[in-house]
C-alpha cells in the first residue's frame, strides 16, 4: 500500500520524524503560553489550570495523542538510530567531522534520551500529583527543591540542544529550504529553543532561586 | 616549491574477503607541488622496487571531473581542501613530518575491492532506476522549442555537476546516498524535459537507494561539506519534498 | 589491404539521405537476434549503445572504469558546434562544413565531414530533450559562444563542463537501456583483444580487471569506441587509463591504422613541474582573448616577470602575427611555444614555459570585470601552481590533446574488416590534420546516436553471418594469445625488482623519445633517430620490465604494462607516418616544408591522402596504403594567420 511504503522507506521515517517533531514544537509552544502564567501570579496560573480541566474530554484526547506522537517521535527515533549505528560503526580508523557546529546534530538521540526521562519526572510529579493540592502549590513545592529544579533546568537544556538541529531538520525533511529564507529559518532554529529555555527554564529558576516563593 | 617527509598509514586489503589492516609507509622528499595521486604514483614505484605490493586505487582523469578517485584522508573523504576531489589535492597542503591516515570510501553499499579500490556500482543502479528522461533517439523537437529560463538552467546545472565519486555516501555518519541521488532527482525536476516522468522517478530513485543499502539521512550536512563539486543540501529538500509529493499522489 | 571508402555518389548534399534510402534495413521484430558489441562508453560509445538498444538490438557494452559515466569524454570542457545558425549569423551545414575541412587542413573526407555538419543539429535537439542543462540566454533561447577557427557563434555550452552534461544524458539513456535488460553492461573489462573469425569481427576477449579472468565474448558486430592514443606521449591531458590498446590489437588482426602521426597539440596547458607528474592539465583556450604571451628577449632570464621592463619583453605572437595575435589557432600557438623555449627563452623552473599576461587586460578592464571572465580557471591554475594569476603572470606550455588519426574506416564508419566498426576518437575520419575545438563532441555523438545505427542495419541486413559460439577456435585462440602475452610480461617478475625497470620508467622514456622528436615540430633526421632508437627501449621493456603481482587478481601495473607494451608497438607507425608525410599539414609540422614566413607548407599533389597502415607482422617493416582525398566543393586554400 502506498502509506505503508511511503512510510517504511528512508524518507517517510525522515518525515515521521518531523512531523511528530513539528507537533511536539506546537505543544510545548501552547504549554509554554500556559506556564508563562506563573510570571503573572499563582491564582492565574491556577485558575488556568482549572479551566483547562474543565473540558475532561479535550484533556483526555489531547493527553491520549500527544501519547501516540511522543511514541512514534521516540519510536522512529530509536530505529533510526539503531539502523544507522549499524552503518557508521567503527567504519574509520580516524574519523572527522567537517562540519562545524555538528555537536547537536551528532548527539540527538541522546540529547532526545534525555527529554524522555525528564518527561517520565514530570508526569509523575505533575500529572499524577495528589488531586487535593492545587496544581500552582504543587508546582512550587517540587521546584522549590534545588536538585529537582536543576534537573529541570539540564532537561531544558538538552530540549534546547536537541531543538536547534530538530528545528532545521524539520524544515529541511519537509523540503524547505530556500536561500531566500535560510537566514530566517536559522534564526528561529536558534530563537524558538531559546525562547522555550527561556519560558521553562525561568519557570524552574524562578522557584529554585525563591523568587517565586510568594507568587 | 619544497619537499616534506611523511608517514603514510594506508589501508592495505588484499580482496573483498579478506581482513585488511592499516600499513605504515614512510615517504622522504615529497614534492610539496605533486598532487596526492602523485605522491601514490611515487610511493607505490618505491613499493614496487622493494618487491612489495604497490596500494591500488582508482583514479582516471586526474583533473577533478571523472569522479573515479576518493579516498578518505585523515578522516575527511578528499582530504583537508574544499571543493576538490583527491587528484585535485596538492601536497602543499601537508607539513613535513605529517602522518596521513588513508582508508578507502567506506559503506555497506561500497565493498572493497582492494585497498583503496571500491565498488559504486550501487550508484549506478540508483541512476538506472529512473536518473533519465526517456526519449529515445532521433525525432525529438527542436533545442529552442524548449524556453527554459536561465537561472532554471543554473539551478539544474549546480544539480548536474555531481561526478558521482560517493564522497558523500563516504562521508555521512549513516552512509546514506541521499546527496548523490537528490542531485539527479532535481536537476530533472527543475527542467520542463523531466516532468513526465518525474513521480515515478522519484519513488523509483529512493526505493532502489534504499534497497541497495545506504543508510537514513538525519540532515548531518557533511555530505555538502566534502562534496568536490559544492552540491547542495538544497537539493536533499527538494528530494525530500518530491518523494512526498510522488507518494501521496502516484502509484 | 582493399580501401574503398563507399562514399554514395550524388551531389555532396544528398549523399546521406540517398545513403540512408538505399541502405538495408533490419525488420524490429528480428533486430533482438543480432548482438553488437560497443567497446568504451564515451559520447561515442555511450550513445551508440543506447541507441541500438533502442532500435531493438542485443548490446553488450563494455568499459575499463568501474562505471560507464566515467569515460575521458567528460573531461571536455568548451563546447560542442551545431550549424543551428539560432544566432542568424550567416552559419550554415555547408560553412560549419568548409570550417571544419579547412581547420583539418584538407585532409578529411569530404562526404563524412558534410554528414557530421548536417546531424550536428539533431545532437543538440537530442541532448535538450534529454535534460542537458545546457546554457541559456534570459529569454529562455540556447545560448552560444565563439570558438577559434570559426567566425560565426555556433558553438553550445553547459558551462566549462560541456563534455560532462553530453556524456551524462548519453550515459542516462545507457542506463535507461540496462534497466530496461536490453544492454548488458560490464564494468571494469579491458578489451584485449577482436576475435576474427572467416574475416568477420565476430567478437572481442577482455580481461575482467577485479578477477584477472580472460573472457571471451561473442557478437555479430563490434563497435570500437576507445578514444585516442595520446598517453603514447607519457604526459598528455589525457585520463591515466586512455590507450591505444583495443585499436592497435584491431591494427594487429588486419584493420588499417590512418594517419596515426596527426596529434593535436593544445597551446594552453599547465606547464610540467617534475618527473614525478603523471599528467597535464588543460586551461580553457578562451584565455587568449585577454591574456597577452610573452617571454624575456634575453636567453636564460631568470628575473621574475615583474622585474622585467616592457622594453625586454617579447610579445613573440603578437609581433608575427599582427591581425590574429594571441588568437592564432592551436597549433600555431603551440609551435611559437616551443621555438621560444627552444630558442632558450622559456621561462619558469624548467624553462618550458611562456607566459600569459593579463595585466594589461586587468588595467583596461579592471579587476572585478577579468575575475567574472575567468575567476574559475584562475582558481583551478591556482590550486595546482599556488600562483594567482590576478598578480603574476600564468605559464603555460602546450600539451598533447587529441588525436585525429585512428582506425580508418569507410563511409559507413566500418574498418577494413567486416563487422568491425570505429566511432568517436577511435577513427581517424573527420578532423583530418587539425582538429577544430568544439568538434570531438560533435563528432562522438554524430557517430554514435545518428550513423552507425544505420551502418549496423546495413551491414546485418547485407551479410549472411553464421552461428557462432565462444567455444570456436577462433575465441580459443584469441584468449590463448591473450594470456600468451600476459604471461609474457610477467615473465621478469619472479627475480624480484633488482636491476629491472618499472613499468613508468619506461613509459617516460618512450613518451620522451616520441615528443622530442614526433611532437610539435618534426624533421627527417629526428624521426630517423628515433625510429631507430624505438628498439631498443621496445626490447629493455620485454627483457627488463618488472610487474609486481599475479594476473588473477588486481593488478594495475599489469594493466599498464599491457599499455605500455601495445604504444611501443604502435609508436613504430606513428613515426612512420611522420616520416613518410614529408609535407606539413594542420598539426603535423615538417620542419623541410615551411613558407619563407615559417608557416606550415602543404604539399597537396603529393599527400592530398590518408596514409593507411597496415600491419605485417612482428619484425616486418609495416605496409603503406593510401586513399586518394578528392576535393569537389571545395578548394584547397593555404591556411593564412599573418
Amino acid at each position: 500500500m502506498w502509506f505503508v511504503r511511503l512510510l517504511s522507506s528512508s524518507i517517510g521515517k525522515k518525515l515521521i520524524m518531523a512531523a511528530t517533531g513539528l507537533l511536539l514544537v506546537l505543544f510545548l509552544i501552547t504549554h509554554a503560553a500556559g506556564n508563562a502564567t506563573i510570571f503573572m501570579s499563582s491564582d492565574v496560573f491556577q485558575s488556568y489550570a482549572d479551566e483547562l480541566h474543565s473540558h475532561p474530554l479535550i484533556v483526555l484526547v489531547f493527553s491520549f495523542s500527544l501519547l501516540l506522537i511522543f511514541l512514534c517521535h521516540i519510536v522512529a527515533g530509536l530505529y533510526l538510530f539503531f539502523e544507522n549505528r549499524k552503518v557508521s560503526h567503527s567504519r574509520y580508523e580516524v574519523t572527522t567531522r567537517v562540519v562545524k557546529n555538528s555537536f547537536a546534530s551528532e548527539t540527538m538521540p541522546y540529547t532526545g534520551l534525555i527529554v524522555l526521562l525528564f518527561l517520565f519526572v514530570h508526569i509523575f510529579g505533575f500529572t499524577f500529583s495528589p488531586k487535593d493540592v492545587q496544581i500552582s502549590v504543587t508546582v512550587k513545592e517540587l521546584l522549590g527543591n534545588f536538585f529537582y529544579a536543576l534537573f529541570y533546568i539540564f532537561a531544558f537544556v538538552a530540549l534546547t540542544i536537541h531543538l536547534s538541529h530538530g528545528f532545521w531538520s524539520m524544515l529541511q525533511t519537509f523540503g524547505i529550504n530556500h536561500p531566500r529564507y535560510n537566514t530566517l529559518i536559522s534564526r528561529l532554529t536558534l530563537g524558538i529553543p531559546l525562547f522555550f529555555l527561556l519560558i521553562f527554564g525561568g519557570v524552574a529558576l524562578y522557584f529554585m532561586t525563591g523568587l517565586g516563593a510568594h507568587y | 616549491m619544497s619537499s616534506i617527509n611523511l608517514t603514510l598509514k594506508i589501508w592495505r586489503q588484499q580482496n573483498s574477503d579478506a581482513l585488511g589492516r592499516l600499513e605504515t609507509y614512510t615517504l622522504d622528499n615529497v614534492n610539496t607541488d605533486m598532487s596526492f595521486l602523485e605522491m601514490l604514483d611515487v610511493l607505490n614505484e618505491k613499493l614496487t622496487k622493494e618487491s612489495k605490493d604497490p596500494v591500488a586505487f582508482d583514479h582516471d582523469c586526474r583533473e577533478g571531473i571523472c569522479g573515479m578517485c576518493g579516498a578518505i584522508v585523515d578522516g575527511v573523504a578528499h582530504g583537508p581542501e574544499k571543493e576538490v576531489t583527491l587528484c585535485q589535492l596538492h601536497m602543499r597542503h601537508f607539513k613535513d613530518g605529517d602522518s596521513i591516515v588513508i582508508e578507502p570510501f567506506r559503506s555497506r553499499a561500497y565493498p572493497i575491492k582492494k585497498d583503496l579500490l571500491i565498488d559504486r556500482s550501487a550508484l549506478d543502479r540508483i541512476i538506472q532506476a529512473g536518473g533519465y528522461v526517456s526519449v529515445n533517439t532521433g525525432g525529438t523537437i527542436d533545442g529552442n522549442a524548449i524556453p527554459i529560463s536561465s537561472q532554471k538552467a543554473e539551478l539544474a546545472m549546480d544539480a548536474a555537476a555531481c561526478i558521482g565519486c560517493g564522497a558523500c555516501v563516504a562521508s555521512c555518519p549513516n552512509g546514506a546516498a541521499m546527496l548523490f541521488t537528490s542531485a539527479k532527482i532535481s536537476q530533472l525536476a527543475l527542467l520542463p524535459q523531466g516532468q513526465v516522468e518525474r513521480k515515478q522517478r522519484a519513488l523509483a530513485m529512493v526505493e532502489q537507494m534504499d534497497k541497495e543499502g545506504f543508510g537514513n539521512c538525519t540532515n548531518a550536512k557533511e555530505c555538502e561539506a566534502v562534496c568536490p563539486k559544492g552540491i547542495s543540501i538544497r537539493n536533499i529538500a527538494r528530494l525530500n519534498r518530491e518523494y512526498l509529493l510522488a507518494a501521496l499522489t502516484e502509484g | 589491404m582493399e580501401l574503398n571508402a563507399r562514399v554514395p555518389a550524388g551531389p555532396l548534399e544528398k549523399k546521406w539521405d540517398t545513403h540512408r534510402f538505399s541502405n538495408k534495413l533490419v525488420n524490429p521484430a528480428n533486430r533482438r537476434k543480432y548482438t553488437a558489441i560497443v567497446v568504451g562508453t564515451g559520447l561515442a560509445g555511450g550513445s551508440a549503445a543506447a541507441t541500438l538498444a533502442e532500435q531493438g538490438y542485443t548490446v553488450k557494452a563494455f568499459c575499463i572504469q568501474d562505471s560507464p559515466r566515467r569515460a575521458h569524454s567528460i573531461a571536455a570542457q568548451g563546447g560542442i558546434n551545431a550549424a543551428k545558425n539560432y544566432q542568424n549569423d550567416g552559419d550554415s551545414v555547408f560553412r560549419l562544413f568548409y570550417d571544419t575541412i579547412k581547420g583539418g587542413d584538407f585532409r578529411a573526407r569530404e562526404a563524412n565531414v558534410y554528414r557530421l555538419a548536417q546531424v550536428s543539429t539533431e545532437i543538440i535537439d537530442q541532448c535538450v530533450a534529454q535534460g542537458v542543462p545546457f546554457a541559456r540566454e534570459y529569454g529562455g533561447t540556447l545560448a552560444n559562444r565563439s570558438f577559434g577557427g570559426a567566425q560565426v557563434s555556433r558553438t553550445f555550452y553547459a558551462r566549462g563542463q560541456t563534455g560532462q552534461q553530453l556524456l551524462l544524458g548519453a550515459y542516462g539513456a545507457l542506463s535507461r537501456q540496462i534497466h530496461a535488460g536490453r544492454v548488458k553492461m560490464f564494468n571494469r573489462r579491458e578489451m584485449m583483444d577482436v576475435v576474427v573469425a572467416d574475416g568477420r569481427a565476430r567478437g572481442i576477449t577482455v580481461r575482467n580487471i577485479i578477477t584477472g579472468e580472460i573472457e571471451s565474448h561473442e557478437a555479430d558486430v563490434v563497435i570500437l569506441a576507445t578514444g585516442g592514443y595520446g598517453n603514447v606521449y607519457f604526459l598528455s591531458t589525457n585520463a591515466m587509463a586512455s590507450n591505444v590498446t583495443a585499436a592497435w590489437r584491431a591494427h594487429k588482426k588486419g584493420a588499417g591504422f590512418a594517419n596515426p602521426s596527426f596529434v593535436q597539440i593544445h597551446p594552453t596547458c599547465i606547464p610540467v613541474h617534475g618527473d614525478y607528474q603523471s599528467k597535464l592539465t588543460l586551461m580553457s583556450e578562451s584565455l587568449r582573448n585577454d591574456g597577452r604571451v610573452w617571454v624575456p628577449k634575453k636567453q636564460g632570464d631568470t628575473r621574475l616577470p615583474a622585474d622585467i621592463p616592457e622594453e625586454e619583453r617579447d610579445y613573440y605572437l603578437e609581433n608575427k602575427y599582427p591581425s590574429f595575435g594571441n588568437l592564432v589557432p592551436r597549433d600555431v600557438a603551440s609551435r611559437n611555444a616551443k621555438e621560444q623555449c627552444d630558442l632558450g627563452k622559456g621561462v619558469g623552473s624548467t624553462r618550458l614555459a611562456v607566459y600569459l599576461d593579463f595585466a594589461d587586460a586587468i588595467k583596461r578592464d579592471g579587476e572585478a570585470t577579468i575575475f567574472k571572465k575567468y575567476g574559475n580557471l584562475f582558481q583551478m591554475y591556482q590550486k595546482i601552481t599556488d600562483s594567482d594569476p590576478m598578480k603574476e603572470p600564468m605559464m603555460i606550455y602546450p600539451a598533447v590533446h587529441y588525436t585525429m588519426g585512428g582506425l580508418w574506416v569507410d563511409y559507413d564508419l566500418m574498418t577494413n574488416i567486416p563487422g568491425l566498426f570505429a566511432i568517436g576518437e577511435c577513427n581517424f575520419s573527420d578532423h583530418g590534420a587539425n582538429r577544430l575545438g568544439a568538434s570531438a563532441l560533435m563528432q562522438g555523438l554524430a557517430d554514435g546516436y545518428f550513423i552507425i545505427a544505420t551502418s549496423v542495419a546495413h551491414y546485418l541486413g547485407t551479410n549472411k553471418l553464421d552461428n557462432i559460439s565462444v567455444h570456436d577456435q577462433a575465441f580459443i585462440d584469441s584468449k590463448r594469445s591473450v594470456e600468451d602475452r600476459i604471461a609474457k610480461l610477467l615473465k621478469n617478475s619472479s627475480g624480484g625488482p633488482a636491476g629491472k625497470f618499472t613499468v613508468d620508467e619506461i613509459h617516460k622514456e618512450l613518451g620522451k623519445l616520441m615528443w622530442d622528436n614526433c611532437g610539435m615540430a618534426r624533421n627527417k633526421e629526428d624521426l630517423e633517430k628515433a625510429l631507430k632508437e624505438l628498439p631498443a627501449i621496445k626490447q629493455k621493456f620485454w627483457d627488463y620490465v618488472y610487474i609486481p603481482g599475479d594476473t588473477k587478481e588486481i593488478n594495475q601495473s599489469l594493466e599498464r604494462a599491457g599499455r605500455v607494451a601495445d604504444f611501443l608497438e604502435f609508436a613504430e607507425i606513428m613515426i612512420r607516418d611522420a616520416l613518410t608525410r614529408e609535407e606539413s599539414c594542420g598539426c603535423h609540422l615538417r620542419e623541410e616544408s615551411q613558407t619563407e614566413e615559417n608557416e606550415a607548407k602543404r604539399d597537396d599533389k603529393k599527400y592530398s591522402h590518408v596514409s593507411v597502415w597496415e600491419y605485417s607482422g612482428e619484425d616486418a617493416e609495416p605496409k603503406l596504403h593510401i586513399e586518394p582525398l578528392s576535393f569537389e566543393n571545395v578548394t584547397p586554400s593555404q591556411r593564412s594567420y599573418k
